[in-house]
């Protein structure tokens, strides 16, 4: 881990992360503007003094919007794909560590669910429940948990003949113990690693959603909805879709490429 | 692979798609709202929903309904589309020819360029080529369809400046050249991703059996090194990659959502979210069971091409 | 709140666009040529052609060219004759009498006679069968053929309008044979009087039809087919109607008019029109209940604004008048300035010092109801109304929230006369009564002016009518939308009526050399 940051890739993703977040945090507190203002007067104009980043077709400021959206676009990836691990991973240690048929029925299940493509999935769910922010972010929870769950189950498979736990099972630990202070530590930077990536890609399954009409409902500033509602003046003033198109891209490239400098790190035979 | 494992995994596949169509099923008839309200829309009069819902036979119990379609699949009849008043087959499978085009134009131009760019990085590793390869493929996954979509409509299908058309259809029988000018910006759109995946991964195992024992002892015994990447190290790195594109077919699957209804391709991705803005139970089930199997079939098939790459392999 | 001081521009730009307007008549004065295939985008599917129940924007115009009723809405939103030559009214407006052109046919070959229109009707009125004009016909008792090319129309009561209601867009003309044969082949099989024939009907992509050579008027249709092509993504179509792909653009987005007005070659077209946006409130309710509170929310809009940036400027600032001016009887509504601090005092007289907190429900379908909601919310704040805006699918908001929420965005398409208008949303038996207001004064008035023959009595009836829902404000009706559309180079005396569902596609030919 101490020479993390001699990967270029680390380097990056990191740098990339810590904007995204900050933005997340501190966004809504350091806009310079209301984020739902309008500013008739000044409606679809490129950056300038007054508008950093330029403003939408109501006159509102692009900058506010972004830094607004950030905590809805971010935490929206974040807490999707721990809802989805976190339900994932127990479903998952649940098998491997059961083995026998509790094990095989899980992993038939899962194999089923794995059969529907995400994003098909997510549409799925989320137009029966009816769009919106919260059923978006229910969906691709939803849909990440037998891929998590996999994940979960074939990192506690190679923990759970490892010597240490045959050590723990000859000392007559409890099953529990095993669990929580054994197998589940080991077997758990695989699950981080993973997740980490994902979170990517559930930023981009939420905007993607927002942009079908599914997911981020008018006036809320998630980025994925505001890329859908200036498609209109694309033409007109570009900046309004690129800025939070490219927004969308920073985030989700932050977490993949510290995602993959962390496998990197924690896994030293995959480094290259 | 024996005869029995494939006849399970096939087995298995069939026992998926049931779970599926009964979940929608299920889900679907619980909403509020059905195919009826949302065809009359906003002028619609009590008496004139209760005449479609009539016509539609929605006013059956859910059961009923799904006793029916189930009855019908058997019968090879997978109904008719309560928005289009079309049979489903005939609906379903026109939009699935023409996906197949675009969804296998992408794959294969990815394939094709993915492949050797995967391995030109690994042999280039830490060279510029390396870094800009990488960046590339890293901006390609970062970009989600929509917003690669957009971008390529203002600069490359821009009114007066525009090199390609923006968007439209035009099938590839008698006019390929056609198909290809309409084909090119959604292939690329779905193409980036998978690109990026593809090449990474290519990239990434074909480094690691560079430097296996195996490449180093073929070279010791003085191979040339045009030989050894193309007899040993090639073949050897491509096992994985098959199984990054029977996952990536996952990927397209859903990708071809965003890039039909963007270019307006006639395809099944646009088909669902038609049928599914419109409550069109039949369509949704239909596209939704043919997307499902195709997935599993692919997975099947890569399994299979990765048991004839990679002798270690073995299923029982 | 100086932000929302600019309405003037508003004005501005509306004399620009009657400036504009004259330009359409120049291309008229050409001989028009015939031959050729238009061809017309669109960005909403053409999922039926079933005349009797079809309501998607791009199904009007293919069942419009396809079709022809017994009267047809001309472009001064007068009704015309159509397959009726001409029609007779008794003195109480209860017979009606309309005489047949001689000599039709349908497109199949088989003449159209007195029985296809009795068969229509009849169809149009029986319950079982999803048919959306009955609203408006459901006056009538009985359908007599006369002779052959003679039908009479009995009514229950008297109905002055019946020749408006006879032109109603989904009341066109089916063959006997088509209607008792299985109704889904009404779906994607069409056998008309109209100009144009059926030919390829491919709802994913292109619906084609070919010139009826046997139409009623000779010499028409000019062109020899019609391409109606599907571009779901509004800015795949527009590039399409620009690098000349396309002949016609069906309709042009606000957003993208000036940029499409200013292209080489391009007429684009707006056409006033009665279509609006308005809040509905429901009154049996708090806060709604009370007429104050209405008000008070009528005077924190900002008319001028909304126009300005909601519709671009291509539009008119509404004052809560269902009746746009193009109507024949349409009174002058009085203008309702923006004045947040006197909304604010009125709300504190009706109770609510410290404002109102309240959810507007908007459907995400069209853009435009959610557009005006988030201006509502900002308008309003400081008046002291705290919205929140909910947007949602417009599956879940016809399921869930339309005509049974208590403050939501509805948005309507401009109806034939005053007495559709009303009927659908206002009165007590209205079909979408949505606002519980039901006032027995206001449902005497239409119904008077209903059975009314004398022009000036009903002028005065519906007057009276109009100044009581202006009085109460049942609903807060903020702008009228333009119809906008265009044609490219070449495409002749192409237009649209101000009701939007009338194309007159036999008139347009292609100038191309």
């Amino acid at each position: 881990m101490r020479d993390f940051f001699s990967s270029p890739t680390a380097v990056v993703g990191t740098t990339l992360l810590v904007i995204v977040l900050t933005a997340a945090l501190f966004g809504p507190w350091i806009a310079p503007y209301d984020p739902q203002a309008f500013h008739p007067i000044a409606r679809l104009q490129g950056p300038s003094a007054a508008h950093w980043l330029g403003t939408d077709q109501f006159g509102r400021d692009l900058l506010s919007r972004i830094l607004h959206g950030a905590p809805a676009t971010v935490a929206f990836g974040v807490f999707a794909t721990a809802l989805g691990v976190g339900v994932g991973s127990v479903i998952g240690v649940i098998a491997g560590v059961s083995g026998g048929w509790v094990d095989s029925t899980i992993m038939r299940i899962l194999d089923g669910l794995l059969a529907v493509p995400d994003l098909l999935f997510t549409l799925l769910i989320v137009t029966m429940l009816g769009g919106g922010m919260e059923h978006a972010l229910l969906a691709v929870a939803v849909a990440f948990t037998p891929g998590m769950a996999r994940i979960a189950r074939s990192a506690v498979l190679s923990v759970r003949t490892r010597d240490y736990v045959r050590a723990a099972i000859a000392r007559g630990e409890s099953g529990f113990y095993i669990v929580s202070c054994e197998v589940l530590p080991n077997a758990l930077s695989p699950i981080v690693v993973e997740a980490t990536i994902r979170v990517s890609f559930a930023i981009m399954i939420g905007a993607t959603l927002g942009f079908l009409g599914l997911g981020a409902q008018p006036p809320s500033t998630e980025w994925g909805l505001m890329v859908a509602e200036a498609r209109q003046f694309m033409f007109r003033n570009p900046w309004c879709v690129a800025i939070p198109g490219l927004s969308i891209a920073m985030a989700a490239l932050g977490f993949n490429l510290f995602g993959d400098a962390l496998r990197d790190a924690l896994d030293p035979r995959r480094s290259h | 692979m024996t005869r029995g494992y494939l006849i399970r995994r096939l087995l298995a596949i069939f026992l998926v798609l049931a779970i599926v169509t009964f979940a929608v099923f299920a889900i679907t008839t619980v909403l509020p709202g059905n195919a009826a309200i949302m065809i009359l829309g906003e002028y619609a009069t009590p008496d004139a929903v209760a005449a479609l819902e009539r016509q539609l036979n929605l006013d059956q119990p859910w059961y009923m309904q799904y006793f029916n379609w189930v009855a019908g699949i058997l019968r090879g009849d997978l109904g008719m589309s309560l928005r289009l008043s079309l049979p489903v087959s005939q609906v379903v499978g026109e939009a699935f020819l023409n996906s197949a085009l675009l969804g296998a134009t992408a794959l294969v131009a990815v394939t094709v360029i993915a492949i050797p760019l995967g391995a030109l990085a690994a042999l280039k590793r830490g060279t510029a080529v390396d870094l800009a390869i990488g960046l590339f493929s890293y901006l390609g996954t970062a970009l989600p369809e929509f917003v690669t979509a957009t971008l390529l409509l203002v600069f490359l299908a821009a009114p007066n400046s525009g090199i390609f058309p923006a968007g439209g259809f035009v099938a590839p029988w008698g006019n390929i050249g056609g198909f290809a000018y309409h084909v090119a910006l959604p292939a690329f759109t779905l193409g980036l991703i998978l690109l990026a995946h593809i090449s990474r991964q290519v990239r990434s195992e074909m480094a690691e059996v560079l430097s296996s024992d195996y490449i180093r002892a073929a070279r010791l015994k003085g191979l040339t090194e045009r030989r050894v990447i193309r007899r040993h190290a090639l073949p050897n790195s491509l096992a994985p990659a098959v199984a990054v594109i029977s996952l990536d077919i996952g990927y397209l699957l859903g990708g071809i959502i965003v890039v039909e209804e963007i270019f307006a391709w006639p395809g099944l991705g646009r088909l669902l979210m038609y049928a599914l803005e419109n409550r069109d139970l039949p369509v949704i089930q239909a596209v939704t069971l043919l997307l499902a199997g195709v997935y599993a079939l692919s997975n099947l098939i890569s399994d299979i091409v990765i048991a004839m790459l990679d002798p270690r392999v073995r299923y029982a | 709140m100086t932000t929302f001081m600019i309405s003037r521009r508003t004005v501005v730009m509306g004399m620009a666009a009657t400036a504009m307007l004259p330009g359409i008549s120049l291309a008229q004065s050409a001989t028009p040529k015939p031959g050729g295939i238009l061809k017309i985008s669109h960005s909403t599917r053409i999922a039926t052609l079933n005349v009797l129940n079809c309501s998607g924007p791009a199904e009007y115009p293919v069942v419009d060219m396809i079709y022809s009723g017994l009267t047809r809405m001309g472009p001064d939103n007068k009704p015309m004759a159509d397959l009726a030559e001409r029609w007779e009214a008794s003195a109480d407006a209860k017979t009606f009498t309309y005489f047949l052109r001689k000599g039709i046919t349908f497109h199949d070959g088989s003449p159209c006679t007195a029985d296809d229109i009795v068969a229509t009707f009849q169809a149009i009125l029986n319950p079982d069968v999803p048919a959306a004009a009955r609203a408006v016909l459901n006056m009538i008792d009985t359908i007599e053929a006369v002779d052959a090319t003679t039908v009479r129309f009995n009514l229950k009561t008297p109905f002055a309008d019946l020749p408006i209601s006879t032109a109603h867009a989904n009341a066109r003309i089916l063959s006997k044979a088509a209607l008792s044969g299985p109704r889904e082949k009404l779906d994607t099989t069409a056998n008309g009087t109209g100009p144009f024939k059926l030919e390829t009907y491919d709802s994913a992509r292109m619906v084609r039809l070919v010139k009826n050579e046997n139409y009623y008027i000779k010499g028409k249709p000019y062109l020899d087919g019609v391409e109606m092509h599907l571009f779901p993504d509004l800015a795949a179509e527009s590039a399409n109607f620009l690098n000349g792909a396309m002949d016609v653009m069906l309709t042009v987005q606000q957003a993208d008019f000036e940029r499409i007005t200013a292209a080489n070659g391009i007429t684009a077209k707006r056409i006033p029109s009665g279509r609006f946006v308005n809040v509905t409130m429901r009154q049996d309710q708090k806060p709604f209940d009370d007429v104050r509170v209405r008000k008070a929310l009528a005077m924190s809009v900002d008319r001028g604004l909304l126009v300005d940036i909601v519709l671009e400027g291509l539009g008119r600032p509404a004052y809560d008048n269902l009746v746009s001016p193009e109507f024949q009887y349409a009174i002058e509504a009085p203008e309702i300035a923006y004045d947040p601090e006197g909304a604010k005092k009125l709300l504190a007289e009706a109770g609510y010092p410290d404002g109102i907190k309240v959810t507007l429900v908007a459907s995400n379908r069209p853009a435009i109801r959610a557009q005006v909601a988030v201006a509502l919310k900002e308008m309003a704040k400081p008046a002291g109304f705290d919205i929140e805006v909910e947007t949602m699918s417009h599956d879940t908001y016809l399921a869930n929230v339309w005509m049974k929420g208590n403050f939501y965005m509805g948005y309507w398409g401009m109806q034939a006369t005053e007495d559709a208008t009303f009927k659908l949303l206002l009165t007590s038996d209205a079909s979408y009564e949505d606002t519980a207001w039901k006032n027995a004064e206001f449902d005497k008035l239409i119904a008077d002016a209903r059975s009314t023959t004398d022009s000036e009595k009903r002028r005065e009836l519906y007057a009276k009518a109009q100044e009581l829902q202006l009085k109460d404000t049942p609903y807060i009706v903020p702008i009228f939308e333009d119809i906008l559309t265009a044609s490219g180079k070449g495409a002749e005396d192409w237009t649209i009526a101000p009701l939007s569902r009338y194309y007159y596609v036999e008139n347009v030919w292609l100038n191309k050399a």
